[in-house]
């Protein structure tokens, strides 16, 4: 078959496209959906011609339209809700963390909610402390929630798809910082496993473990240094519950185990795979967690120039893990601070 | 050319030429600042999310004009001018926007990040609505200690659908705090006309008065109708009788974010009705029409212009915060 090259955020549409097809109780809600230009991020262009009626753009009201959404799915409906920012989403909490995530176990069951909300989270140049926070901790230790985080384009479709025909709440956090990333996704619809990791590169020594943003960062290390050292790398795709099993097994070959955290260390989700991880095996070395200091990111570039762990601080990571002597790399200016736009494998 | 009605003329007395003059000046700073700040924006010079406040200054500038220095204001999102009219330093504003250590924030915060403690700007969220529970604790502490003061809250049309504002003007009419919640009301929350967004019979005056609160419409777009209207409200304010909301309707020129000229989603506000409704050119004819020179406008307007690009150089000059910066004002010392 022939590539289909498509960006992040064109995967994410088609598989929008498709489930609005296939599925007449699937409608998309949320702040600007409805745009031309798709929610300001093109995730949703065009499909408000397509399927009037069913693509809602709202009044700035996050806990009306969350609430609402909720309400239609435990009624039969499978909306997929919009938040194009974590922060945007926190005034509607109640309906995601204590409604949604709680209606089935406590009436005893019965009571299913097929609900999605794609939520967008963590860097962009300029954004600053209210707008580029992941809070992934929140939705992943929230029992009544899946949670997943695609890493890339193909995963942005088949989780989403997955995520739809799922009776459950599904959280899809996506990082922004990837809308430009491209990849061949099959035109076809399939599902995803929303709860599996994945091991995108095998390697005998050392377990590297990405998400997300992070994820295409430790890509791009491994091909810095990724074969010479052997490393054998993890997409983490589902935060809640984590496949601490798929995890476990790859540090079990390895001896050795690194995270990549694209947020403050306390509560991560790199310390909750390196506790997983501990509480079951030995390690070689002592786990190491890359992350982001414990303070909000800012946004002068002077300051977020040393905010996220780079390609350079993975590699040199996992050098230092295998004694090895670190790599010497200069980032440009935009490679530190602009969205990549690079065509994954 | 504004029409001044009979009703409008009588509350007039109180605003001189020179009153008019000193809000020109205002008006016309805050409008050159931003373009030029437009201007550096598309030379990818600001690494900041910026949100221009063009079209809509009259507002900012007739209620500021309307309080004093010890009076609070907090802003939203597009808050440059509502810092500016408050009597902020642009210098300071624009190192901010360029991530310098001699921002409002230090560099932290950004363009959607006014605070100025010393003119009483009290702080800006890009949060929609969140500023108005915000700013009535604010106005909580004014009462509370028996201040004479008032706190006034910017935001717009859009944040105002937060169902968080409607529990405010409650707990605020309550307690009888004095708050004053500025609604700009430019038609759009990002490219979503009104309405999109509200339903058939939507009343604001309603919604606002059936909370007891007061309400009053201003055209956002002249001076002298912001001014005076605002100055009716702080007035109420002052005597203690609870929250109030001033509805501006105006118009922002350029598009939501980022200095495009993006006329796509415009329906009435055409470019060209907005440029002939343009708040700053009305004021202009105005005060033509009071008898001032036009040499007299031109060498204020230079003076402004000369003064707009010294700030910008400025702040080119000023220097990057140090990298270990990255880490302090987490926790108050
Ligand atoms: C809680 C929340 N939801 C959504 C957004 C995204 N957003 C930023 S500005 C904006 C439009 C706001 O419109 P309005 O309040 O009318 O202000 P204007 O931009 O027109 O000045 C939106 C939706 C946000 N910042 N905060
Ligand atoms: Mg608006």
């Amino acid at each position: 078959m022939s590539e289909r090259i498509l960006k992040y955020t064109d995967a994410v549409r088609e598989a929008t496209d498709q489930l609005l097809e296939k599925d007449s109780s699937v409608f998309v809600v949320g702040l600007g959906v409805s745009y031309k230009d798709g929610a300001a991020d093109g995730t949703t262009s065009g499909l408000a011609m397509k399927y009037p009626k069913r693509v809602l753009d709202v009044p700035v009201s996050e806990n009306a339209f969350t609430g609402m959404a909720v309400g239609a799915a435990f009624s039969g409906l499978r909306p997929i809700v919009h938040h194009g920012r974590v922060e945007f989403s926190l005034l509607a909490m109640d309906p995601i963390l204590t409604q949604a995530a709680k209606w089935n176990y406590m009436f005893g069951g019965g009571n299913p909610v097929p609900i999605t909300l794609r939520i967008a989270v963590g860097r962009q140049w300029g954004n600053g402390p209210q707008h580029t926070q992941s809070l992934y901790g929140l939705f992943g230790g929230t029992p009544g929630l899946k949670v997943v985080i695609p890493s890339t384009p193909r995963m942005a479709k088949g989780l989403l798809i997955s995520a739809v025909r799922d009776n459950n709440p599904v959280i899809i956090l996506e990082s922004r910082w990837l809308y430009k990333v491209k990849q061949d996704v099959p035109a076809e619809m399939w599902e995803e496993p929303l709860d599996k990791a994945k091991v995108l590169k095998k390697g005998a020594d050392i377990t590297v473990v990405a998400y997300g943003d992070g994820l295409v960062s430790a890509l791009e290390a491994y091909d810095l240094v990724g074969k010479s050292a052997g490393i054998e790398l993890i997409d983490v795709v589902s935060i809640n519950p984590v496949d601490n099993e798929t995890i476990a097994k790859s540090v079990a070959k390895t001896g050795r185990l690194l995270c990549v955290d694209t947020a403050p260390a306390a509560f991560s989700i790199g310390s909750e795979i390196i506790a997983a991880v501990a509480k079951v095996m030995p390690l070689k070395n002592k786990p190491v967690a890359l992350c982001t200091p414990a303070v909000p990111c800012p946004t002068s570039t002077a300051l977020t120039e040393s905010y996220y762990p780079t390609k350079v601080d993975i590699a040199n990571a996992v050098l230092r893990a295998m004694k090895k002597p670190d790599i010497k790399h200069v980032l440009t200016f935009e490679e530190l601070h602009l969205a990549p736009s690079i065509t994954l494998s | 050319m504004a029409i001044i009605s009979r009703k409008n003329k009588r509350q007039d007395v109180a605003l001189s030429t020179g009153a008019l003059l000193r809000a020109y000046e205002k008006m016309f700073l805050i409008r050159v600042a931003e373009e030029k700040i437009a201007a550096l924006y598309l030379k990818n010079k600001i690494m900041s999310f910026v949100h221009f406040y063009i079209g809509q200054e009259a507002v900012a500038v007739g209620v500021a004009d309307s309080i004093g220095l010890k009076d609070k204001m907090l802003g939203n999102h597009r808050s440059h001018g509502h810092y500016l009219a408050k009597g902020g330093d642009l210098k300071r504003m624009v190192c901010e926007l360029l991530g310098k250590e001699g921002g409002l924030a230090k560099g932290k915060g950004g363009s959607m990040h006014m605070v100025d403690r010393s003119v009483n700007f009290v702080g800006s969220t890009p949060i929609l609505g969140s500023v108005v529970p915000l700013s009535c604790g604010v106005a909580f502490e004014q009462k509370y200690n028996k201040r004479k003061s008032v706190t006034v809250a910017f935001l717009g049309d859009g944040a105002f659908e937060e169902g968080v504002i409607y529990e405010t003007i409650n707990l605020a009419g309550l307690f009888k705090l004095p708050l004053l919640i500025v609604v700009e009301n430019n038609l759009y929350s990002v490219n979503s006309p009104l309405k999109d967004r509200r339903a058939e019979g939507h009343n604001v005056a309603k919604i606002v008065r059936g909370f007891g609160a007061k309400y009053i419409k201003a055209d956002g777009k002249n001076y002298r109708d912001v001014r005076v209207k605002a100055g009716k409200m702080v007035a109420y304010l002052r005597k203690g009788n609870g929250p109030g909301v001033l509805e501006c309707f105006t118009h922002r020129h350029m598009a939501h974010s980022a200095p495009i000229f993006d006329e796509s989603s415009r329906k009435e506000d055409v470019l060209e009705k907005r440029l002939q409704q343009d708040s700053i050119k009305r004021l202009r004819s105005e005060l033509r029409r009071a008898g001032v020179s036009e040499k007299k406008l031109a060498s204020i307007e230079s003076e402004k212009i000369r003064y707009a690009d010294e700030s910008i150089a400025f702040a080119f000059a000023a220097p990057y915060p140090k990298p270990e910066t990255l880490y302090t004002n987490v926790f108050a010392r």
